[in-house]
Parts: C-alpha cells; sequence; structure tokens
C-alpha cells in the first residue's frame, strides 16, 4: 500500500500542475487507484477517459506485469458515445421524436400514435416534393458528402432496350416496366443474362406480380384490429391467407421462358407462392425441382416448413410432413439456419403442450450446431408452454430456467416474432403472480439495446400495462408508485385498467389519501369521460370517512367529478348519473362541510329521475341540526316525501324533536308524518 | 415582416427618384443619388400611431437596442475575424424565414431565432395554438425534411406554442 507520505504530495500535485499530475498519476496508476477507490469511491476527478481505461486495465492484471499499450486508437465517435454514457433516460420527458411544448406533448396512445404518424406523414410529403424535383436539391454543400441527404432518383433515365435498363428497373422496383422490358429483350432476340433473370424472378415474386403501391407501408399501421384479431388465432385454426397468387401469372410464365432453371429460380419462385398464398403448388415445384435432380437451398425449405400448419390440421401430419423435410434438407446436406430452427418451432406451438419434449430437443440440437437462438426461439417455446386456453399448468419452471439462462444478454431482432417474447413472458408472470420473475423480466429489458425488442407502442404498452398490474397486484403501494414514475408517461400511457389497478392497490395498502393524485392523473391520461372509472373513484372516496384535509381534497375532487358529468360544453359526450354516483358525491361535500354545494346535488338527482339513499337523509338532517337551519329540514322532509321514500316518516319524526319550528312547519311536518304511517 | 417592410422601402426608394429627378431638371446636372442613409431612420422602427396597434418586445424596440435590449435573431460565427461565408448565411436566413412564415401561415408569433451550432441549424419559432397538434406535426416533420434537404445539414425546429401573441405595447 501506499506510505501516508506520498499522499498530499499526490493531492498538490493533482490540485497544482495538471500535466505534471497526469504523469505521476501514470506512473503509479495502479497504487493510485486502489487509494483513491478507498477515499472517494468511484469519483474521477477530471481522469479522461483513456486514463482510466489503461489504470482499470492495470488493476485487472494486477497479479500479472503491467502491459500500457504504445498507442490505443478511438473510434470517430468515442467522445460522443462517452457523453451519452453519463445521460441516461429522463423519465419526466416523452418521447424525444415529439417537441418539447405542452400543447405538442401527447398524453394518452392515441395521441402518440397520431402525432407520429403526422410527423411521418410530413417527413413523407418532402420526400415526395425533393424526389419528384432533384433539380432544386442537387447542390452540394456539405464536406464530406451526405448520401442520404440528396434527392433519389425515382424516375427511369433508361429508356432504349437493353439490360442496364432492365437492371435500373429492378432496382426502382418498377415491376411491370421491368417485365415489359424483359418481355421486349426477348423478342429483340437479346440474351439476359443469368444474375439478371434471377434478380427478376426474386422482384416478381416478392411482390406478386404487381407494382408495390406507395401509402402500403401506411395501411399496415391501422391494422391495430388486424392484430388482435392475428393473436387470437394463433392458438386457433391455422389463418386461411386468401391465395392471391394468380393461376396466369408473370413469374411462373417467365420462369418457364428460361434456358436453364436452377436452384435459385426455383426458390424465388416457391417463396413467392408461399407468401401469396399457393402452397399446393408450392409443394408441387418442390417435387419437380427434386425430379430435376437439384438441390435446395435453406430459403426453400424454410418456406415449406412455415407452410405446414396451413395444410396439415393434425398433429401427428404436421410433424410428418416436418420431419420429413428436415430429412430431405440433411439428405441434400443443406444447413439450417435460425429461421429453419424457428420456423419449426413455431408449428410445434401451434400443435399445443403435447409437443414440449420435442420443443425442448429442438433447442438443445440449435445450441448443439452452434446457432445462438434469438428471443423468437424462447417465445415459441413459451407457447407451447403455456397455451392460453388451458389453466392447469402453472408451473413457471421453464420460464425461471429461461431468465436464468438468458441474464444480462442483450440481444438484436433477428426474427420478427422477437417482439412477442417479453409480452408473453410478462404475462405468464402475470397469471402465475410471480413477481420475482417479472422483475428478472424487466431487468432483461433494461440490458443494453433489448428496449428495441418490446416492438411498437402498441407491444411495449401491453408488456408495461401488464407489469404495472403485476406490481399492483403484489407490491407495496411505494414501491408501486416509484415503478409508476420511473413508467409514465415516458414510456407508456396507463389505461382504464391500470388506473383501476393502482387504486386497488391505495386500498389495499390504506393509502386512499393518494386518490386526489389519482384523479389529476385521470385526467391528464384523458380517461375522464370513462364513467366506471370515476364511479369507481368516487366510491373509494366515500367509502371512509377520513382525517378533515383528505375530506377537503376528495371534496374538491367530487366537485371537479360533478363538473365532468354537468358540463355544459360536451354535453353529447357527457356520462350519465347513477344514483350510486350522485349518492357518493352528495357525501363527500357533506362530510367536507360544503352543504350550499350538496343542496345543489338534491336538486340533481330529482333531474336526473335516481332516488336519493336513506343514510343520505339522515346525515342531511344531522347537518342541518348542527347548521340549525330548521326550514332546510322541513324542505328536507318535503323531498324525502316526494321522492316517496320509506324514511319520510322517520324523518319527520326527527325534525318535529329535534328542531325548534314554526307553526306552520310543525303543521307540514305532523302532516308528512302522518301521511307516512298509513303506508308502514 | 420583411415583405411588408421591402414594399415601404421600395416606395421610399421611388420618392427619392421622383425628388433627385425633380431637381435634376430645376438645377440641371444633378447626378441620381438613392441613398441608404435615409432608410437608417425608418429601418425597422415602427412609428407612432392611435394606440390599436399591438407591438411585441421585438418590434416595438429599435435596432440600437440590439445588444442592449434585444437579443441577435440569427446566429452564427461567420461575422467573427477570418471567418467567412457571411453573405451566404445570410441569404440562408433570409431564405429559411420566408419558407417558414409561408408555412405556417398565420400561425408565427414572432420572428425566428436561427441559430448555426456545430453543422446542425437550429430554427426557434414561436407558433400561435390556431392549428392542431397533429397538423402542426405534419409541417415540422415536411420542414425539418425539406430544409435539410435543402442545406445538406441537419435541420431541427425547436417550436414554442403560444395561445396568442405576446403583447409589449400599443402604438
Amino acid at each position: 500500500m501506499v506510505s501516508p507520505s506520498q499522499k498530499p504530495s499526490v493531492y498538490s500535485n493533482m490540485a497544482a500542475l495538471g500535466k505534471y499530475g497526469g504523469h505521476c498519476i501514470q506512473k503509479n496508476s495502479r497504487f493510485l487507484l486502489s487509494n483513491l477507490e478507498q477515499l472517494w469511491g468511484h469519483r474521477s476527478f477530471g481522469w479522461t477517459p483513456a486514463l482510466r481505461q489503461q489504470a482499470a486495465e492495470a488493476n485487472k492484471e494486477s497479479t500479472e506485469t503491467i502491459v500500457i499499450p504504445r498507442k490505443k486508437t478511438w473510434s470517430n465517435v468515442a467522445v460522443l458515445e462517452a457523453l451519452a454514457s453519463t445521460v441516461s433516460k429522463d423519465p419526466t420527458a416523452y418521447h424525444y421524436q415529439f417537441q418539447d411544448d405542452s400543447y405538442l406533448s401527447p398524453r394518452t396512445t392515441y395521441e402518440l400514435k397520431l402525432f407520429a404518424l403526422s410527423q411521418e406523414a410530413g417527413r413523407s410529403a418532402a420526400k415526395y416534393f425533393v424526389n419528384t424535383n432533384p433539380k432544386f436539391f442537387t447542390k452540394d454543400f456539405a464536406e464530406p458528402h451526405i448520401p442520404c441527404l440528396m434527392p433519389e432518383t425515382v424516375s427511369l433515365l433508361l429508356e432504349e432496350v437493353s439490360e442496364e435498363a432492365l437492371k435500373e428497373r429492378i432496382h426502382l422496383r418498377k415491376v411491370t416496366a421491368a417485365i415489359d422490358m424483359y418481355d421486349q429483350l426477348l423478342q429483340a432476340g437479346t440474351a439476359v443474362s443469368m444474375e439478371t433473370s434471377h434478380e427478376l424472378l426474386d422482384l416478381i415474386c416478392f411482390f406478386g406480380d404487381s407494382d408495390p403501391v406507395e401509402g402500403e407501408e401506411l395501411q399496415m399501421e391501422d391494422s391495430e384490429e388486424f392484430r388482435m384479431v392475428k393473436k387470437k388465432t394463433k392458438f386457433n385454426q391455422p389463418s386461411n391467407l386468401q391465395c392471391t397468387w394468380k393461376d396466369d401469372n408473370n413469374a411462373e410464365r417467365i420462369f418457364n421462358l428460361l434456358p436453364e432453371r436452377d436452384t435459385r429460380c426455383y426458390s424465388a419462385l416457391i417463396r413467392g407462392m408461399v407468401k401469396y398464398g399457393a402452397y399446393d403448388k408450392a409443394l408441387s415445384m418442390f417435387t419437380e425441382m427434386l425430379n430435376n435432380r437439384l438441390t435446395g437451398d435453406v430459403h426453400i425449405f424454410n418456406a415449406l416448413i412455415s407452410v405446414t400448419p396451413k395444410i396439415q390440421n393434425t398433429r401427428e401430419k404436421k410433424w410428418d410432413l416436418i420431419l420429413e423435410l428436415l430429412t430431405q434438407m440433411s439428405q441434400q446436406k443443406v444447413q439450417p439456419n435460425l429461421l429453419t430452427f424457428n420456423t419449426v418451432l413455431k408449428c410445434l406451438s401451434q400443435c399445443g403442450p403435447t409437443a414440449k419434449t420435442v420443443a425442448l430437443s429442438i433447442l438443445t440440437e440449435m445450441k448443439a450446431i452452434g446457432i445462438a437462438p434469438s428471443l423468437a426461439t424462447y417465445t415459441y417455446i413459451l407457447w407451447t408452454f403455456f397455451k392460453t386456453a388451458s389453466c392447469a399448468e402453472r408451473n413457471t419452471d421453464i420460464l425461471q430456467e429461461m431468465m436464468l439462462e438468458l441474464e444480462g444478454t442483450s440481444f438484436t431482432c433477428q426474427d420478427p416474432d422477437d417482439i412477442y417474447f417479453f409480452g408473453s413472458a410478462i404475462k405468464i408472470c402475470l397469471q402465475s403472480k410471480d413477481l420475482e420473475l417479472g422483475y428478472k423480466v424487466q431487468s432483461l429489458v433494461e440490458v443494453g439495446e433489448n428496449w428495441r425488442l418490446l416492438g411498437d407502442s402498441f407491444e411495449s404498452s401491453i408488456y408495461f400495462g401488464r407489469f404495472f398490474s403485476l406490481l399492483c397486484q403484489m407490491e407495496h403501494i411505494d414501491v408501486v408508485l416509484k415503478w409508476y414514475a420511473r413508467h409514465v408517461p415516458s414510456l407508456f400511457y396507463p389505461n382504464s385498467q391500470g388506473l383501476r389497478d393502482l387504486m386497488q392497490a391505495l386500498d389495499t395498502d390504506d393509502r386512499l389519501d393518494f386518490l386526489p393524485a389519482v384523479w389529476k392523473e385521470i385526467q391528464s391520461l384523458r380517461h375522464v369521460h370513462r364513467p366506471n372509472l370515476l364511479e369507481e373513484l368516487i366510491s373509494l372516496m366515500a367509502r371512509d370517512k377520513h382525517s378533515p384535509e383528505v375530506q377537503e381534497s376528495f371534496a374538491m375532487c367530487a366537485l371537479e367529478i360533478k363538473n365532468v358529468y354537468e358540463s355544459a360544453s360536451r354535453a353529447k359526450y357527457n356520462p350519465t348519473w347513477s344514483s350510486m354516483s350522485l349518492s357518493n358525491i352528495t357525501t363527500l361535500l357533506l362530510r367536507a362541510n360544503k352543504t350550499q354545494q350538496a343542496w345543489d346535488m338534491l336538486k340533481l338527482f330529482k333531474a336526473n329521475n335516481k332516488v336519493p339513499s336513506d343514510d343520505l337523509l339522515e346525515d342531511f338532517l344531522s347537518v342541518c341540526r348542527s347548521d340549525s337551519s330548521p326550514q332546510r329540514a322541513v324542505e328536507l322532509v318535503q323531498l324525502s316525501a316526494s321522492f316517496c321514500l320509506q324514511s319520510t316518516q322517520r324523518l319527520a319524526t326527527r325534525a318535529l324533536a329535534e328542531f325548534d319550528l314554526t307553526e306552520e312547519q310543525r303543521a307540514i311536518l305532523s302532516e308528512l308524518e302522518s301521511a307516512g304511517e298509513p303506508a308502514n | 415582416m420583411a415583405a411588408s417592410l421591402s414594399s415601404r422601402g421600395v416606395v421610399r426608394l421611388l420618392g427619392a427618384l421622383a425628388k433627385s429627378a425633380s431637381l435634376c431638371s430645376s438645377s440641371g446636372g444633378r447626378a441620381l443619388h438613392v441613398t441608404a442613409a435615409c432608410c437608417k431612420n425608418r429601418a425597422a422602427r415602427v412609428r407612432v400611431g392611435k394606440g390599436d396597434r399591438p407591438l411585441t418586445y421585438e418590434e416595438a424596440h429599435h435596432p440600437h437596442d440590439i445588444g442592449h435590449r434585444k437579443g441577435w435573431l440569427s446566429q452564427n460565427t461567420s461575422n467573427l475575424k477570418g471567418e467567412g461565408g457571411a453573405a451566404d448565411r445570410t441569404m440562408e436566413d433570409v431564405f429559411i424565414r420566408r419558407f417558414m412564415f409561408g408555412t405556417f401561415y398565420g400561425c408565427l408569433g414572432n420572428e425566428l431565432v436561427i441559430k448555426r451550432r456545430g453543422n446542425m441549424l437550429i430554427v426557434c419559432a414561436l407558433i400561435l395554438h390556431k392549428l392542431p397538434p397533429a397538423k402542426m406535426y405534419f409541417l415540422i416533420g415536411y420542414s425539418e425534411y425539406l430544409l435539410s434537404h435543402f442545406y445538406k445539414c441537419p435541420v431541427k425546429l425547436d417550436i414554442q406554442t403560444l395561445t396568442s401573441k405576446a403583447v409589449y405595447k400599443y402604438l
């Protein structure tokens, strides 16, 4: 260890002469690091990243000789990366693509999608303008040249009948123009190279023999219902995709015109047929290929395996077909890749929980070959084990093992179905009410870039909603509120079910004084016009008596909620009163001594044809007594008589007994009392 | 703002021309002299009127207050010693102001502030609540993309919204 005499010199060096200090630090890096870490924890006083790197490396190799590299090269963005590592996510801000202004911040999931898509629409409008008028955007200021800010060529340049023109059309994805050019080339008699014909076939089969529509990406966005439907049919009958592969196809025609057909041509055609729903044709094309003694490639086998569940219904037949394809694959010495295994597992997941052992054996084989499984692999295994319908098995062992294995791994997206992993995993945790497992899943989300695999706003809102429900059910309220502050509103917006879970959690932990804050959240999340939510909120508030400050805050909320029901501006969309909500609001107002407003509420009862409860009127009478307003008491009894309540007589008796009334009032009350008697 | 000013300036130039032409005819042999010195007394100054014209802080203060009570609307380093491209930056700024004035027509609450930081162009605008937020985002995405492709550098819009123009005084 360092002797005490050396320490002061180190301090003065560092403070006074930075350069000399740096030199000293470099020389005594090992001693300094251990020393300073003891004293100051891990604070770094202006150490450059290079020095800290060297010091850290030196510390690790304390048992071996220190090897200081002669030169260390950094990437271009090393400084930016170091700066970025100091900043973490701001939980109070909305997504950074939105402007930082309250008018322009999205408050609900719908607004988030709307704003993001409208911004994207603006960009596409500008892109269209830029690409159709490239002559205004060709002047190049940028040094070095930035290719992504130049206009893209969307119009065809070459018009003559040549292979270059064909290549250009293929590159610009103009399907019909490419087919016409090819036909013209054939008529002219020029031979088209094999490479170009491969690409042409790929193009036609990918786009299904029609030009790609411009707004097709946007069309997929508003298909949330489509996605919901797709989810439901996962475990049911395989979806019947409409067969849009035309019978008299350009692809098949050109295929037949080719002088020689090799694997790649067959691959393009088979994959196109699978994509557009012509499954039987795909299989027959496959057998034709085998008859011509050609070997398939991995893409063909992947496509055919994905077809299996759509053409076979029973589990045995499906598995037999898959096995047959896999044996052929191994016979032809085609190496499987990640997608092969994923497709097999996907088909098995539709077979149900009977395929568990097979699924696990496939996973082990995958690892034995050396292909790293992606999240989609694990998703399919989860689907195999945890079918939604059966509630019998709640054994989450498989998920526990999975989380143990995946801990700390960071993933990239290799399969489109990777995004369903976290949603499925957290659903299993929610159903089995396993909080520890939920935390493990959340920690996996927080590793590195794994948040990208949460999917789009819809999928990630599902994940966070389920995680939040799990927390509300199982965790202490303080922890729940901490997670709430962390995730809302930067990562997701809770729906009304989430807010109800939150209120339940508050109720369980007896923190009902937090309810006014929940009301504020309801207002900011724009859930104000959901009557179920409002009624639950009010009934929770009105259930028990609380301390005066809390009662006061409840009364303020009650008044605001009343305004929601009675607001004149959006009278068409106002929720309708129920007698429960009316009574509850009146009770809250009474408890906070807002008598005048409570009286106004009574008038609302009549207006909405709802009957107040007996307890409410009893409370009113007591309040009148404390206020000593006998006139009010008489009005109250008359009101109850107009509602033909049973307690009229009791109220009248009480009023006569407790108040000092004028003769007139006595007369009215005795009349009401006696009127009530024969009915009893 | 700039559009109206230039039309007034044109009127003044024509007036100066007419005056000098009349002088020419009477005394004979006077050269045509269109002076800029006259315009310095009229530039960016709103004259006192009846008291019903609302002015923002920016409009109410005169150009000699820049650096004292006003800041700069265009912030770049091209005017420092040894730096070049001042004229290009000015032209770019003029174009950007007209472009934004037209794109967000009727919604701009005040002059734009244009900052150049690194290779980025940051356009700070005060926008009124005339449009719903979705339409504003459409225009924001459109302007950012178009200006980036025009100037070959990242252009960011920094929008702050107001319910109405911030009136400083009435003249």
